[in-house]
């Protein structure tokens, strides 16, 4: 804040000064656009952190799942603590599984059906956790250049007729007016070219993850089914 | 999510911080102070104008046109006077004491005759002149063969011619008579040059001259003094005593302003009445050729040309232009020193503006 006193009372082409000689409806365009822009970077950096995060669980996951450790045993250690991404797809086959199988399941097409089901829904839930708020940078990157036009317009707009008033069209004049008005196109861009950015590169991060996360669900649906045979055989033999 | 927002809010702030600082004050543009050009406008005319002078002659601030000659003067008057040309002075009391001498010379040789004639002669034509100038010799050479002659002047010029060299006197005389400014001059020169031959033989042979001038016409020395010997002058009037300055022969390029055109154009639409409410006016055209004296009067008939619209309108339109330019004239408002440009004026005239 006191940077910005500062500047006001230097000269008179300061950004600052600009931003406070605009117009209330400028002032707001400016404004919100730079909450869009904080906003913006609030998500990536949250997704970005976030995406790290899931990689690394993937990692680590698929490193303990395929290093042959017993999956009874993999369950009881995951249940107990909450999870994400494969491991909890994981862990929710394993609960359908044994649910299942403490009732005496009798179709093993119906089981089948069952740990799919879970493992789609869980999923899903954890690729719409991988995407949420990609939406809202689609969003600032394409409406924000338009909203900053919409404030150098009305910018503009203004200092014009200011010009129509003073009756004077020198560039000392307008200038001024014609500057501040850009300002919120500058922005709108500012805000719009990262959120742009961001959200094709997270979309496609997001697709990434969890076009691997479906990978290993359809993988562990392949063991499961495998299992369910060998398990159901000997019972309908005995029997 | 909050941490990432604080992180980004945190961010945003110190770029907005260092945007501040750093693009606050952009570095004004370095307008060196500059002095004031003058400027010129410059028109085509002036480049295209051209001003009379001499083609090798350098150039100059003051235009002048090349030197002309004083033609030489012969001094050869001999009367005193401010004129350019040598008259005779109007007749003073005290020529006429000359005069009665001369004749009393004569008189001693051939009294009756003389003293009448040339009275007779000068009386209707130039009577003053003759008394004052001529010298006494003269009148006295005459009287004989005048008096045959008197009914006819013309035989009495021929005979004069004739004379010999030595007694140009007695056919100048005649001569004299019918032109008023020029020969007196030239004659007078001859006279000059000759009086003293003129004094020796004037008296002894009075009778053979008359009768020896009779016969030959053809005399070189008459000749030599009826040639004009001044030097041409150039034709023009207008003196110039600089030194020639760089230009050409003519003095060109002048052409009248739009204004000036305008003014004439003017001019003539005030004087002209246009028919109204006639039809077939559209897309006519008139254009008037004429010619202007420095005056500004028209020489002879400004040249009327109709072009477009029907033949009754195109009739019409041609009678009352040309009564317009009539009534108009003079032009007196058009700049002399144009004159070049106007001598010959072409104006068009778009009639359907007017009705």
């Amino acid at each position: 804040m006191e940077q910005v006193g500062l500047a006001a009372a230097t000269t008179d082409v300061t950004l600052w000064s600009l931003f406070m000689e605009a117009g209330f409806v400028v002032k707001l365009v400016m404004l919100g656009l730079i909450g869009a822009s904080v906003w913006t970077w609030a998500i990536v950096v949250d997704k970005t952190l976030k995406f790290g995060k899931v990689r690394r669980q993937l990692d680590a996951f698929e490193q303990v799942f395929w290093s042959g450790q017993s999956l009874e045993e993999l369950y009881r250690t995951l249940s107990d603590r909450a999870t994400s991404g494969m491991g909890a797809i994981f862990v929710s086959a394993m609960r359908e599984w044994k649910k299942s199988f403490e009732r005496g399941a009798r179709s093993p097409i119906g089981l089948q059906m069952r740990i799919d089901r879970a493992m789609d829904v869980t999923l899903s839930r954890e690729a719409e956790t991988l995407e949420a708020r990609l939406g809202s940078l689609a969003t600032i990157g394409s409406a924000g250049p338009f909203v900053g036009l919409f404030g150098t317009v009305v910018g503009i707009m203004t200092s014009f007729q200011a010009i129509a008033g003073s009756k004077s069209t020198n560039l000392a004049v307008v200038a001024p007016g014609i500057a501040e008005a850009l300002l919120a196109t500058a922005i709108g861009l500012l805000a719009a070219i990262p959120a742009v950015i961001a959200y094709n590169k997270f979309s496609a991060d997001a697709g990434k993850l969890t076009a691997r996360m479906e990978g290993f669900a359809d993988e562990f649906s392949a063991i499961l089914s495998r299992q369910i045979d060998e398990k159901l055989q000997p019972r309908q033999a005995a029997q | 999510m909050k941490s990432s927002l604080i992180t980004s809010a945190v961010l945003h702030g110190l770029v907005l911080t260092w945007a501040l600082v750093s693009l606050g004050s952009p570095k004004s543009f370095e307008v060196s102070s500059m002095e004031s050009i003058p400027v010129d406008m410059v028109s085509v005319e002036e480049l295209t104008q051209l001003q009379q002078g001499d083609e090798k002659a350098p150039k100059s601030e003051k235009p002048s046109p090349v030197p002309t000659k004083k033609p030489a003067e012969i001094n050869d008057g001999e009367n005193i006077g401010d004129n350019s040309v040598d008259l005779k002075t109007p007749p003073k009391p005290e020529s006429k004491p000359i005069e009665k001498e001369s004749t009393g010379a004569i008189k001693s040789e051939e009294k009756p005759l003389p003293t009448p004639e040339p009275v007779k002669e000068d009386t209707p034509e130039v009577t003053e002149e003759k008394p004052a100038s001529e010298p006494a010799t003269e009148v006295a050479a005459l009287p004989e063969p005048k008096q045959e002659v008197q009914p006819d002047p013309k035989p009495a010029e021929t005979p004069a011619e004739e004379k010999p060299a030595e007694n140009p006197d007695a056919e100048a005389l005649p001569d004299k008579v019918p032109t008023p400014m020029v020969k007196p001059k030239v004659e007078q020169q001859a006279q000059t040059a000759k009086t003293p031959d003129r004094k020796n033989e004037g008296n002894k042979t009075e009778k053979k001259k008359t009768s020896t001038a009779m016969k030959s016409d053809f005399d070189a020395d008459q000749v030599a003094a009826l040639l004009n010997k001044q030097d041409s002058s150039g034709g023009g009037k207008k003196r110039s005593t600089e030194t020639a300055s760089l230009g050409a022969k003519k003095t060109t390029g002048n052409t009248l302003s739009a204004s000036e055109m305008d003014a004439l154009r003017g001019r003539i639409e005030n004087n002209w009445s246009v028919v109204a409410g006639i039809s077939g006016a559209e897309g006519l055209t008139i254009t008037v050729t004429m010619q202007l004296d420095k005056n500004g009067e028209i020489i002879g008939r400004p040249e009327v040309v109709a072009s477009g619209g029907t033949d009754a309108a195109r009739r019409t339109f041609e009678g009352s232009v040309r009564r317009a330019i009539m009534k108009s004239a003079p032009f007196d408002n058009l700049p002399a020193d144009k004159y070049d440009s106007w001598s010959e004026v072409v104006v068009n005239f778009d009639p359907s503006s007017m009705l």
